[in-house]
């Protein structure tokens, strides 16, 4: 039987529970511990106490705690509710979710936990719990709109349309009065509902509502642009043409009403004059405008791309417009535009000197149009599918002679230098970009960037530091995890990557994995605020973006780096310290001299320490007396010790798999993953996808025989059926052809291109190891292939690297004869 | 007694943990934001203007309407449900085969059941299936 408390204890329980509320935390404990003298098994107080030891980061104490609560009380809906707080707050959410619906048996008209409950439902996407708390919720408080409209959501997320739109329109009903045009949360409410209707597939009715209900409201873009859609699917030419004619008024630079109108306009894709003069209307019309200036050149074609180029060239040129090339580069995949757009502005330098003086038309600053027209070419010569350096050189020290402070000419030859290789003098450049603008921003972010690519991680974190909060405990690189500030995170980590540093390395894409995690909590927060924002259309947005959020590509980078790391870290553990250089290149001086740092590193850390604890007046962050905000592991010595790396991979892995099926360098690494595991099904999984994506990539070639090669060893260990599975599924290599043979078909059908001669060859050392020196031979002639890439080259040299073969230094003098900028291929000194 | 609880008590313990569960935003914009965030929370349930043009009786009609429309959902969506079930328990599943699929494949107890489930128990069609991707 739980305890009864007098009253003098009753008051003072409310004031633990107030002292809660404020974060007075020792207040609080001293109170609770006051009740539980005299009451020492009280349920209710023994929870609270427990959630406030919680708020003080002593978890497991509060676990143990609230236990003995329950114990001593199971019939309290308080002590549940503590014991559901608890698990939320280390985020096992399932377990929460149990002892609120506990809580809430106990107490079935607490809208507090019935509230708690929903939200973490819809955290987890249990839709069907979802419902039937917010029909509860609904139940007891039906007057308020927003209760109505999260159950339209509910049944919404859960596919249900029409109910959905049934619950909305039965609000609507019970109105009196309708709500003031003023309104807004009725106003978004009217523009969910006409989604839902749209979503059904309803577009008469979705429009019919628009008309009616839509007249008014608050949100006119959405309105002018639904219109225009529905009246499209309904084939309604005139009035879509006008109402996307309207919509160009509103903004004439947005692609996606002009594609509206063409659309709506039902012209022939091929009729490129009809098409023209729509555009040509607006250019009129518009004299400042871009869009109908530039994109007839999407689809013209001939001459008539030659003339309406030409014309959009001199303009911009004229105006000296930086993105001149940005603007354009997406035409280059077609080659007769490659070829003529820079043609255009080879004619527009060698006639542009005369007309400039000549031309009064042209009024206004004319002097840019030289050095703009050189830097377009600087950036053709350097783009990947144009590729030229040593022109593209020659003309960004043109535009630079022009304009010697221009920002923009620095950072293209910076550029320039990374592609050819020279990471050094690439950062430089970039560097001496940066101080020609020591106030830009974007300057500064490619400083950085430039600086770790050549590994210089203490550099590019000074130049960050520039613009960083400098009050952050901690420097510029705890404000850039703060801030989430993904790229840097990733380029480090990049970066330590190559340096062999793969604490570090590991350290970093660990963060950004937390930093996912974090977006994925911070959803939490929206389902109860969105609701009383009344923005339901963004809602649901951000839910649908939510549950696809780790497709995003920085999410894919950062992991296929990591699962890199972790099967060099399988292949060969690190023997000398987590930070070395793999190679154990590293002498031991400087071996030493690293451990002296670090050992200063700490002094100074310990210092600081100290002295924050000696200053208890200064007002201390939070997250410093939060001690789980405190880094035990800086340097990731802990993540790189690992003994099971491969289960460490998985942790990355699965969500890639699952988020980037279509992915082949997902795939890919899983089957590597997979096969050092020995889950053979699953690597043949990822071995299959990766065939279907790319039956003619490099990697799935040699992989195939890596499978065959280690089915041959392993397949009478298998459980029988997987086996007979892996027989029957397992067709990618021809019946009765030897492995052998397969793979020199494969050398001599590729022998034109590198990267597959490479993983033929990498697939021969594992065939026949008698053959090794002459593979090694072969590997060095790659180079002698022509349009042999250099990231291929790089690709040869870490192959012969993990050979440790003789043939490397052969192979990395060639590769320096040809690329002799590159610093990869350099000497090491 | 658990009468006696005043109902913030746990009003104030939801809007506490709220705060400790963004350990990472800790700027101090990021901390005003949240304070903002915090702030606004709940004012809004007893907002009376709505309350006013609303139609109590309207409400309870149509509050009777959803109760006996969710109730007769509650009971088809269950109805689905059994049968569901009732088709899935007419699958006899082996354990070894879940076994089997939960080694092989990783996956969970459940997921490998369902699957077993969606193939009749058939575990060689079950795993092909998987590893084609057809799941």
């Amino acid at each position: 039987m739980p305890q009864v408390l007098s009253a003098k204890e009753r008051s003072l329980f409310q004031t633990v529970v107030r002292n809660y509320e404020d974060k007075q935390y020792k207040k609080g404990i001293k109170a609770a511990d006051q009740i539980l003298k005299k009451n020492a098994k009280h349920g209710d107080t023994l929870a609270m106490k427990a959630l406030i030891m919680n708020s003080q980061g002593k978890t497991e104490e509060a676990f143990a705690l609230a236990k003995v609560a329950l114990q001593c009380d199971m019939k309290s809906h308080v002590c549940w509710h503590v014991y559901g707080l608890l698990w939320r707050a280390v985020k096992n959410f399932e377990e929460a979710i149990k002892a609120y619906k506990f809580a809430l048996r106990l107490e079935p008209e607490s809208a507090q936990i019935q509230r708690d409950l929903a939200l973490l439902q819809i955290q987890m996407r249990d839709y069907q719990g979802y419902i039937v708390s917010r029909k509860s919720m609904l139940q007891s408080r039906s007057h308020i709109r927003q209760n109505w409209t999260a159950l339209a959501v509910a049944h919404h997320l859960n596919g249900e349309l029409a109910e959905a739109e049934g619950v909305l329109t039965t609000y609507e009903e019970t109105l009196k009065n309708p709500p003031s045009k003023t309104d807004f949360e009725n106003s978004e409410a009217v523009m969910y509902k006409n989604s839902l209707i749209a979503e059904q597939g309803d577009y008469q009715k979705a429009l019919d509502h628009l008309e009616s209900a839509g007249k008014h409201n608050l949100d006119r873009l959405a309105i002018l642009e639904l219109r225009a859609t529905y009246l499209t699917k309904l084939g309604k030419k005139e009035e879509a043409t006008k109402a996307y004619r309207a919509l160009i008024e509103r903004n004439s630079e947005y692609k996606k009403y002009y594609d509206g109108l063409v659309e709506a306009m039902a012209i022939d894709a091929a009729d490129h004059k009809a098409l023209k003069a729509v555009y040509d209307e607006y250019a009129e019309k518009y004299p400042r405008n871009d869009a109908a200036r530039r994109l007839p050149l999407d689809f013209l074609d001939g001459d008539d791309f030659r003339e309406t180029a030409d014309k959009y060239i001199h303009r911009m040129l004229d105006k000296g417009v930086p993105s001149t090339f940005a603007n354009l580069k997406h035409l280059y995949s077609s080659s007769f535009k490659r070829e003529t757009l820079p043609s255009l502005v080879q004619q527009y330098i060698n006639s542009g000197k005369s007309e400039a003086n000549e031309e009064p038309k042209r009024n206004g600053d004319t002097s840019k149009g030289a050095s703009s027209a050189y830097y377009f070419l600087a950036q053709h010569y350097s783009y990947y599918l144009s590729r030229d350096l040593d022109k593209a050189l020659e003309y960004i020290e043109k535009a630079i002679d022009l304009e010697p402070q221009s920002v923009d000419f620095h950072m293209t030859k910076a550029r320039i230098w990374k592609h050819y290789g020279d990471s050094h003098k690439a950062s430089e450049i970039m560097e001496q970009a940066r101080t020609l603008d020591n106030r830009d921003r974007h300057i500064n972010t490619k400083a950085a960037k430039y600086q770790l690519r050549n590994n210089e991680n203490e550099a590019a974190i000074k130049t960050m530091g520039m613009f960083t909060r400098a009050e952050t405990v901690g420097g510029p690189l705890a404000d850039l995890h703060d801030m989430q500030c993904v790229w840097f995170l990733t380029e480090d980590g990049q970066s330590y990557a190559r340096q062999g540093k793969v604490g570090l390395a590991l350290k970093r894409f660990m963060s950004i994995y937390n930093i996912f995690d974090v977006w994925q909590e911070d959803q939490f927060d929206f389902h109860s605020f969105s609701l009383r924002k009344g923005q339901i259309r963004a809602y649901v947005d951000m839910i649908r973006w939510e549950d696809k959020l780790r497709e995003h590509p920085f999410y894919t980078r950062a992991a296929l780096s990591a699962v890199d790391l972790y099967l060099k870290l399988h292949d060969k553990p690190l023997a000398n310290g987590t930070n070395g250089a793999a190679d154990g290149d590293e002498d031991a001086s400087e071996r030493k001299k690293a451990a002296k740092k670090a050992r200063k590193e700490a002094q100074k850390a310990e210092r600081e320490a100290l002295a924050r604890k000696n200053e208890p007046n200064k007002a201390t962050k939070e997250g410093d007396s939060d001690p789980k905000k405190k880094d035990d592991d800086p340097d990731g010595a802990k993540l790189a010790a690992t003994t099971e790396p491969m289960t460490d991979a998985m942790k990355f892995l699965t969500p890639l798999l699952q988020f980037s099926p279509n992915s082949i360098d997902a795939q890919i690494a899983g089957f590597e993953v997979y096969i050092r595991r020995k889950k053979y099904l699953l690597a043949l999984r990822c071995l299959l996808a990766a065939s279907a994506l790319d039956n003619e990539h490099s990697k799935v070639h040699s992989q195939t025989i890596r499978f065959k090669l280690a089915l041959d060893k392993d397949l009478a260990t298998l459980p029988p059926k997987v086996a007979e599975i892996i027989k029957s599924e397992f067709t990618l290599l021809p019946e009765s052809v030897s492995l052998t043979q397969f793979n020199n078909d494969y050398l001599s059908k590729y022998e034109d291109c590198a990267r597959r001669t490479l993983s033929g060859l990498s697939a021969r050392k594992l065939l026949a190891h008698d053959l090794a020196p002459s593979t090694d031979a072969d590997v060095v002639k790659v180079l002698k292939i022509d349009n042999v890439a250099m990231e291929e080259a790089v690709e040869g040299l870490e192959l012969l690297q993990s050979w440790k073969s003789g043939a490397l230094e052969a192979f990395r003098k060639a590769a320096a004869a040809k690329w002799p900028n590159a610093t990869v291929f350099a000497a090491s000194s | 007694m658990a009468e006696a609880q005043p109902p913030t008590v746990v009003e104030g313990a939801t809007t506490g943990d709220i705060e400790d569960e963004v350990p990472i935003a800790k700027s101090a914009e990021d901390r005003k934001a949240q304070a903002a965030l915090s702030s606004l929370d709940a004012p809004r349930d007893d907002d009376s203007s709505t309350t006013k043009d609303v139609d109590q009786d309207a409400v309870r009609k149509a509050m009777d309407r959803i109760a006996g429309k969710g109730a007769a959902n509650g009971v088809l969506t269950k109805k689905e449900d059994e049968t569901k079930v009732a088709v899935k328990k007419n699958v006899k599943v082996d354990q070894a085969d879940v076994a089997l699929l939960v080694e092989e494949l990783e996956l969970n107890k459940i997921k490998s059941t369902d699957l077993l489930k969606a193939y009749e128990g058939d575990v060689t069609q079950a795993l092909k299936a998987y590893v084609t991707r057809v799941v």
